[in-house]
């Protein structure tokens, strides 16, 4: 593994029983350490896909990823200590308050006592939870949710987070201090930040590299800037539509 | 043991916000053993406590009628209304009253019913007597009416119907005795006229087989339904515990639990021990029902008898079957709609077949040896033997093992149905 990568990504493919076609082929990909990297491509992609595997979710058919130089198919519980996760779907229990919710994440991550008492405080003020800490997740509105959902991932102050479509259903303006928070944590704790996204605005502004895939495989890859310069595009949005073209997608 | 104790912690606080499911959980079971214990107490005292109105028409106003109406006074099976068939002139005025609910049964007892019997007797004694006529006439028939209401239990039902024939017997044979008397004293030309004793040479004692010898029992509604009734509603414990299962595993949160570090195993177990001590909380507040608050209505009190031991291991394994079964439950179906119906009607299917609501011993045979296959059936003989027949470890021992291979059965094949549904290819 390269030493200053954080991901590597080799020959990494994914076909699910009973499909013809492959969600992930022959992948290759490297993310450095350190780095905000945005994976983005249409509907069906293979995004999710590639999220899964790297989370330990799925298996992959074939190839093999390397997570800060451990292997995923071998050392996936050594990778589950250093890596937080977001899910696309709210994984919050309704019933329970955002408070609580992120206690149970945070033990579960091994944090104790005190620590734990002051970190989930500390995150809460910082996301704007001041008040609506004790209240059930139910009660919260989508965009609060998708902020204690984002908690719940970086609670443990993980050293790679992995984000599957964290802002969706966002407004501007919550989207936008989320995206902070991370470009924040990004530069603070130089924490490595993989997220798969549709907002290709969003990823233009601060992604330090993207990948457009389409699918199962990577169609280009590059920052942002070096991509809509190569490409001769108004905007990443432009390059995007380029590669994947404009049929739509299921 | 960290992550266990974050999980414990994490469905207590999803269980105390929960006030439908805690309503589920703690209200209902004891509402139902509380319901049941005292339906099935007035079903108990019905038959032993002189409730049932029936009525009596003595037609015949002589020694059978007589000896019937006393005999039935005397057993207390029913309450007795008297008539000498001035009110009730008819089998169908009869059958009106008790259409009408005022009686469950009715015994009609014909006109010269006694006279009958002692002609029938007398020709029966004169056969054996006389040398000449060696073959008997045709016996007139006495006809005794019972009505019964279509409804009426039909325990109560053969209670009547052997009373009735005992009685009848009874003063045949007094009767039977009387006219051989008189016709030896005849023979005998003796002036002597016997008086022969009301009085039984027969005492009948009714003693319940326990293994404590030194106990007593006597049968109540506390002693068999509590256990039937507790047991019953702990294994509904499947339904809360499976639904949650299965809202987990398809909600958004199962994905971050699976990326948490450790294994699954711990967050599952949590879950279940959590379940578990809500099963004993429960077997113990309807357990204190039957010894505190059931007294207090009339009821006897529960005895559990003195084997602590042996009642702390079978509610163990009670509590553990029901948790896996809601485990196994949980992991077999894809929705709560799905585990809600088939786990609900399996447990009453196991139920039955448990002997919960209907005793085992008067199943068809098939049925027996099916409910020796039921967990329910398990526990419940094993509460039986501690609660009722005095047992102690011993007399369990293999209905507790029997309950451990169920959890274990139940915990192996939801592992293998989890890993296959959550493969990861």
């Amino acid at each position: 593994m390269k030493a200053d990568c954080c991901i590597q990504i080799s020959n990494l493919t994914k076909k699910y029983s009973g499909n013809n076609s492959f969600a992930l082929k022959e992948m290759n990909l490297d993310i450095f350490n350190g780095e905000i990297f945005g994976l983005l491509g249409p509907n069906g992609a293979g995004k999710t896909t590639f999220f899964s595997i790297i989370c330990g979710l799925l298996n992959a058919s074939s190839g093999s990823a390397q997570i800060a130089g451990y292997s995923i198919s071998k050392e996936l519980e050594s990778i589950k200590k250093i890596i937080g996760v977001v899910p696309q779907d709210i994984a919050l229990y309704p019933t329970l308050s955002g408070r609580d919710n992120l206690l149970f994440i945070g033990r579960m991550y091994g944090l104790k006592g005190k620590n734990l008492k002051d970190r989930v405080q500390e995150c809460l003020s910082k996301f704007g939870f001041d008040k609506n800490s004790d209240e059930p997740v139910k009660n919260y509105s989508g965009g609060m949710k998708r902020r204690i959902n984002l908690i719940g991932g970086i609670l443990h102050n993980p050293s790679i987070l992995l984000l599957d479509e964290p802002t969706v259903g966002m407004d501007v303006q919550t989207r936008t201090s989320m995206m902070e928070h991370l470009k924040e944590l990004n530069t603070n704790k130089k924490t490595t930040i993989l997220y798969t996204s549709h907002y290709l605005e969003q990823a233009e502004l601060f992604c330090d590299r993207v990948a457009i895939m389409d699918q199962g495989k990577i169609l280009c890859l590059g920052s942002p800037i070096d991509l809509i310069r190569q490409e001769n595009g108004k905007d990443l949005e432009d390059v995007f539509l380029k590669f994947t073209g404009r049929k739509i997608r299921d | 043991m960290h992550r266990l104790i974050s999980t414990l912690i994490k469905e207590f606080k999803l269980l105390i916000v929960d006030k439908t499911g805690i309503t589920v959980l703690f209200v209902m079971p004891v509402l139902l053993v509380f319901i049941m214990t005292l339906i099935q107490h007035e079903a108990y005292k019905s038959l032993s406590q002189s409730g049932i109105p029936v009525l009596f028409v003595n037609n015949d106003k002589d020694s059978l009628g007589i000896a019937i109406e006393k005999g039935f006074k005397k057993f207390g099976v029913c309450e007795l209304t008297v008539d000498d068939g001035s009110i009730y002139k008819s089998s169908d005025d009869i059958k009106k009253r008790i259409v009408e609910g005022e009686f469950l049964a009715a015994l009609v007892i014909p006109k010269n019913a006694t006279n009958v019997l002692r002609e029938n007797v007398a020709e029966m004694v004169n056969v054996f007597f006389d040398q000449k006529s060696k073959v008997q006439k045709d016996q007139k028939q006495v006809k005794v009416e019972i009505i019964i209401d279509p409804t009426a239990n039909k325990s109560f039902v053969m209670a009547i119907n052997s009373g009735l024939k005992e009685l009848i017997s009874s003063i045949k044979t007094k009767i039977l005795f009387q006219i051989m008397g008189e016709k030896i004293a005849q023979l005998l030309e003796s002036d002597s006229k016997a008086v022969l004793p009301d009085s039984d040479f027969f005492v009948y004692e009714e003693a319940y087989a326990v293994r404590d010898l030194k106990k007593t029992y006597q049968p109540s509604a506390v002693q068999h339904n509590i256990p039937a009734w507790a047991i019953f509603s702990i294994f509904f414990i499947v339904l809360p515990l499976a639904g949650s299962i299965i809202y987990e595993r398809s909600e958004g949160m199962f994905i971050r639990l699976r990326t948490f570090p450790g294994s699954f195993l711990s967050i599952l177990s949590g879950k279940l021990l959590l379940y578990f001590l809500v099963a004993i909380v429960q077997f113990v507040m309807i357990i204190l029902l039957g010894k505190f608050v059931m007294p207090l209505l009339g009821l006897p009190v529960l005895d559990i008898g003195t084997n602590w031991f042996a009642l702390i291991a079978l509610t163990v394994m009670l509590c553990l079957a029901a948790v896996s079964y809601g485990l196994l439950i949980g992991t077999l179906f894809n929705t709560p709609q799905q585990s809600a119906v088939f786990g609900g009607i399996s447990i009453l299917i196991m139920s039955a077949l448990g002997g919960i609501w209907v005793p085992v011993n008067i199943m068809p045979h098939i049925m027996q040896t099916v409910s020796s296959l039921s967990p329910l059936n398990w526990a419940l003989t094993g509460y039986y033997e501690l609660f009722i027949k005095g047992g102690d470890w011993y007399a369990i021992q293999y209905q507790v093992l029997k309950l451990g291979l169920f959890f274990l059965f139940s915990v192996f094949v939801s592992y293998r149905l989890y890993k296959f549904k959550t493969r990861l290819n």
